[in-house]
């Protein structure tokens, strides 16, 4: 036990604290934004997501993801039920902290992949098919793209592809994946035709602010050391969000004619998405670009699937699959070896085939997160059926998924 | 870069001198009361 430091896992231990919160925060910006007949169900999607992926990562998710490669696709059974991650460090990841350390920090990352995709599906998925399709895709989608880019062996990490903290792994698998999943639910009942609002924005605004307050650990935690390398990617990752917000409020308020408090919100979550990969990369004139393109770049994506009819119902693919891929491709333009001595520079740094690198890696995740997330839904359609009956849309899901009620007054 | 990340506020802040006032406040009023 001589090699682990204490002020590192502490810090990779309070991280892991802070992305867990994260979770039902996003539940939280999720549930403020259905109709209040919905919003039980909502929440329940992150909630419940918490307590299965919490389960299925320590089974089998995190062998899959870190174990031992087998051809640069997918980690082996050796590590099923953390057989042989125990409290010594494993130096392919962290060498100054407990193994166990390190694991629990990825299942919260694996914990919200999937509760990101729920906004796409919201207020008209059936429960049973939500819990079949979250453990099938944390499997076949999450676990692998992971060991792609993080695993040891690795094909995208062998490539040299750059992502500090999940702009491909998390956001882009979860945004692509949930585009699909609108396509295939089809659009919710009455949507053009009565008002669907959001029903509580001050929750929402809430659940933004609690994200915000656990990204820190997810960028600046990816350190896995409590050294410089996590103050710069602290300090990135909290201008990225102020700039993502005060564009994403300004696009809107030249679009609409009004400064909107649910787009200032909607526009920290994009600046946080497009950081995540490039945070421990990158300094703080480019978080402040990469900020003002999130804030723009995501705003005309979900005015892009709104214009082509596909009802992603709580703007997934706009925020996270367009700012993953966005900062997944300017951490190829922005990446510096001054801020982190291990990775390469980026474009404008002088070096050009980072950002081919860049575009193979968002190229491959997203064709292969949509394949597969489009077979998961057909198949779960055929055996279990994914949308409730149109009866039960109209009651509400709290009601006829959960027989219960947000509101009593 | 810095060039870039002071050209990127500044276009905020001169957008936010010219951004315009309009809007549906009569109809969020009609939602309310209906609601």
């Amino acid at each position: 036990m001589e090699n682990v430091n204490a002020g590192d896992t502490a810090w990779l231990l309070a991280s892991a604290a802070l992305v867990m919160l994260m979770t039902p925060a996003l539940g939280f910006f999720y549930g403020g934004l259905v109709r209040r007949k919905n919003v039980l169900a909502t929440i329940m999607h992150s909630f419940f997501i918490l307590c299965l992926i919490s389960v299925q990562w320590v089974l089998w998710g995190y062998s899959l993801a870190f174990g031992p490669d087998h051809g640069g696709l997918i980690g082996g059974l050796d590590w099923l039920a953390l057989r042989g991650v125990g409290q010594e460090p494993n130096p392919d990841y962290a060498a100054t902290v407990p193994a166990q350390a390190f694991m629990v920090f990825q299942m919260m990352f694996a914990v919200i992949t999937p509760a990101l995709i729920t906004g796409a599906f919201a207020e008209r998925k059936r429960f049973k098919a939500f819990v079949v399709f979250t453990l099938l895709w944390a499997t076949l989608v999450y676990d692998p793209v992971a060991h792609w880019v993080w695993g040891v062996g690795g094909w995208l990490r062998t490539l040299g592809a750059l992502d500090f903290a999940g702009g491909t792994v998390v956001h882009l698998t979860s945004g692509v994946s949930a585009l699909v999943a609108a396509l295939v639910l089809g659009r919710r009942k009455g949507l053009g035709s009565e008002p669907i609002e959001p029903h509580d924005a001050t929750m929402t605004v809430l659940g933004a602010s609690l994200l915000w307050f656990g990204w820190f650990g997810f960028n600046a935690g990816s350190a896995l050391t409590s050294g410089g390398l996590a103050a710069s990617a602290f300090v990135v990752t909290n201008t990225a969000a102020a700039m993502a917000a005060l564009t994403w409020m300004t696009v809107s308020w030249l679009h609409k004619g009004a400064p909107s408090v649910l787009g200032a919100s909607a526009g920290a979550v994009a600046g946080l998405v497009a950081i995540t990969p490039a945070s421990g990369y990158v300094d703080v004139s480019a978080a402040i670009v990469i900020g003002l393109g999130a804030g723009t770049i995501c705003y005309a994506g979900i005015q892009l699937t709104k214009r082509l009819r596909v009802d992603d119902a709580l703007d997934v693919f706009g925020v996270h699959g367009v700012g993953g891929a966005w900062g997944a491709l300017a951490t190829g333009l922005f990446a510096s070896s001054a801020v982190n001595a291990a990775a390469a520079n980026g474009f404008v740094y002088g070096n050009p085939a980072q950002l081919g690198i860049q575009l193979v890696a968002v190229g491959a995740v997203i064709a292969y997160a949509a394949i597969v997330t489009f077979v998961i839904l057909k198949v779960i359609n055929l055996f279990v059926g994914l949308r409730v009956p149109e009866q039960d849309e109209v009651l509400g899901l709290d009601a006829t998924q959960h027989r219960e009620a947000a509101y009593t007054i | 870069m810095e060039f870039l990340a002071f050209g990127s506020f500044a276009i905020l802040v001169v957008a936010w001198l010219v951004a315009p006032s309009k809007g549906e406040v009569v109809a969020i009023e009609e939602r309310r009361k209906a609601a």
